[in-house]
């Protein structure tokens, strides 16, 4: 009855900010930032980016609360660039990432859609799922 | 060394690669955002207009929420329901499914996925904002996965026997499956790395012999044993990682990995986004992601990917790339419109609404999922 919604997880509400950024007050070139919204599959991620970076002093994350739909990312560079330039540059080189490995899996796909489309003896789903769609040569990018 | 892949097997439910020059962390990302955040399509609400089989409302219920529903493209071929500015649902946001079912015979009937019958929408005076979802719409979507297909087992809701008889309207939502299970692609994601343990991320108990009480993974060919007496190596971090992702049916898993990728994507872009508009950056210089972000359509800010146009937009391939940032704060534009609370008034009831017009036990009730 008064349950909150269940999509208050992972969606913005109307106005809210999805960051807050907190300087250090006592150690310089540090920072905490609030992401609201988002868990571990983000935080994590970044996390690890900003530690193979050299400027970075100390990176690390916490989710304070399971129930709390937000996590603190807390990190401290050696004063070269800004921690919240670093963050952005971390996050600029995982897109990078991400974006070169898509192209590897379309290339992967697209060298072994071939053998889908084969006789479907061995398939449970038959010509469920994209699989008719991905035979006749379509993908979901097509639409 | 740039991340890369190498394909193993392809099925039309599963595929098999392998990730390798990429952070532990990395390969974790991928995997939880392919677990838990691709959209589907699956029953949300029902309304149970006569149920007189065995099992109770509650439960057949819960197992129609359960049923793959074909969902390729889902991304744009629906709305999220809460975004839509249709009073309750309209086609945009939500597919109709009737079950009518009543058996006559002798004989044990099984009511099963493919009595499913999705309901053809026409437009009506309350539906949301006209959209383009429905060009994007491939035939079977919204369809019980499999059905019509001889080859193909349906999912047993229940079985019934003479003269019961089962009769229900479903409306199936979009959702992902950070919000419930029922909407997850994947039944299941496997992920190894190190299958020799050289790591030592985790500690094998034994009786008398670690290793034969231990068996290697079939993944243990791709790596050289550790050689007898090597010392531990502490600075050694995992580089290959085997995944093997199964899919419900729904979606193919070729859209499961390349979606993957792409909501991480959309996360980070949104985090750069929001780091730059909270800090007063003029702009971030190296940080190389296009104007296109900054023009992305009103929507949830997180929840769906920053843009879905066939070329991927912030497509740099690690490298250096014009875009300049958007400049402003007005990228957040689109931010929260995704709730109103006026959406599904009067039928987010925890509790069934038994209709006491209509017969003891006949009363429709509706269920929210
Ligand atoms: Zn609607």
């Amino acid at each position: 009855m008064n349950a909150p919604a269940r999509h208050e997880l992972y969606v913005l509400e109307e106005g809210e900010k999805p960051v807050e950024i907190t300087d250090d007050t006592k150690i310089p070139n540090a920072a905490t930032i609030k992401v609201v919204k988002q868990d571990h599959t983000l935080a994590n991620m970044v996390r690890g980016e900003l530690l193979r970076m050299n400027n970075v002093l100390f990176a690390g994350y916490k989710v304070p609360h399971p129930l709390h739909p937000y996590f603190l990312i807390k990190l401290q560079t050696d004063g070269s660039e800004t921690p919240v330039k670093v963050l952005s540059q971390a996050c600029t080189k995982l897109i990078g990432d991400l974006s070169s490995l898509e192209q590897k899996f379309q290339r992967e796909f697209s060298f072994k859609d071939a053998r889908v489309d084969g006789p479907a003896g061995d398939d449970p789903y038959g010509t469920g799922a994209g699989g008719q769609a991905w035979a006749a040569g379509r993908d979901y990018l097509d639409f | 060394m740039e991340p890369s892949v190498q394909v193993r097997d392809l099925k039309r439910d599963r595929v098999n690669f392998v990730l390798e020059n990429v952070d532990l962390s990395f390969a974790n990302s991928l995997r939880r955002v392919m677990m838990a955040e691709i959209p589907t399509v699956a029953i949300d609400i029902v309304e149970v207009e006569m149920n007189t089989t065995v099992l109770p409302d509650e439960f057949i219920v819960h197992r129609l929420g359960m049923i793959p529903l074909n969902s390729m493209n889902c991304d744009e071929a629906l709305r999220y329901n809460r975004d839509c500015t249709c009073s309750v649902s309209c086609r945009y946001c939500a597919i109709q499914l009737v079950l009518r079912v009543s058996c006559n015979d002798n004989e044990t009937l099984h009511v099963t996925s493919d009595h499913l019958e999705v309901v053809a929408q026409t437009s009506y005076d309350d539906e949301g904002e006209v959209g383009d979802e429905l060009s994007k719409r491939s035939e079977e979507f919204g369809h019980p996965v499999g059905k019509g297909n001889p080859n193909h087992q349906p999912v047993l809701i229940c079985k019934i026997r003479k003269g019961q008889e089962l009769r229900v309207k479903c409306t199936a939502k979009k959702g992902i499956a950070k919000e419930h299970a029922k909407w997850s692609a994947c039944s299941a994601v496997s992920f190894e790395y190190d299958p020799y343990n050289k790591l030592r991320h985790t500690s094998h108990w034994f009786e008398v012999d670690e290793r034969a009480e231990w068996p290697l993974s079939d993944n243990a060919k791709e790596e050289e044993p550790p050689r007898e007496n090597e010392g531990f190596d502490y600075n050694a971090v995992p580089k290959r990682f085997y995944f093997e992702v199964e899919t419900v049916g729904s979606v193919s898993p070729q859209e499961v990995v390349l979606k993957g990728l792409r909501e991480l994507q959309a996360k980070l872009a949104n985090l750069i986004l929001a780091v730059q508009s909270t800090s007063d950056m003029p702009s971030i210089e190296g940080a190389d992601v296009p104007a296109q972000m900054a023009m992305q359509p009103p929507g949830p800010a997180w929840g769906a990917p920053v843009a879905t146009s066939p070329n991927n937009p912030y497509a740099s391939p690690s490298g250096g790339q014009t875009g300049a940032w958007g400049g402003g704060s007005d990228q957040w534009s689109g931010r929260g419109s995704g709730t109103s609370p006026s959406s599904n008034t009067g039928w987010n009831s925890t509790s069934p609404s038994w209709d006491s017009g209509s017969g003891a036990w006949g009363g429709a009730s509706s269920w929210n999922i």
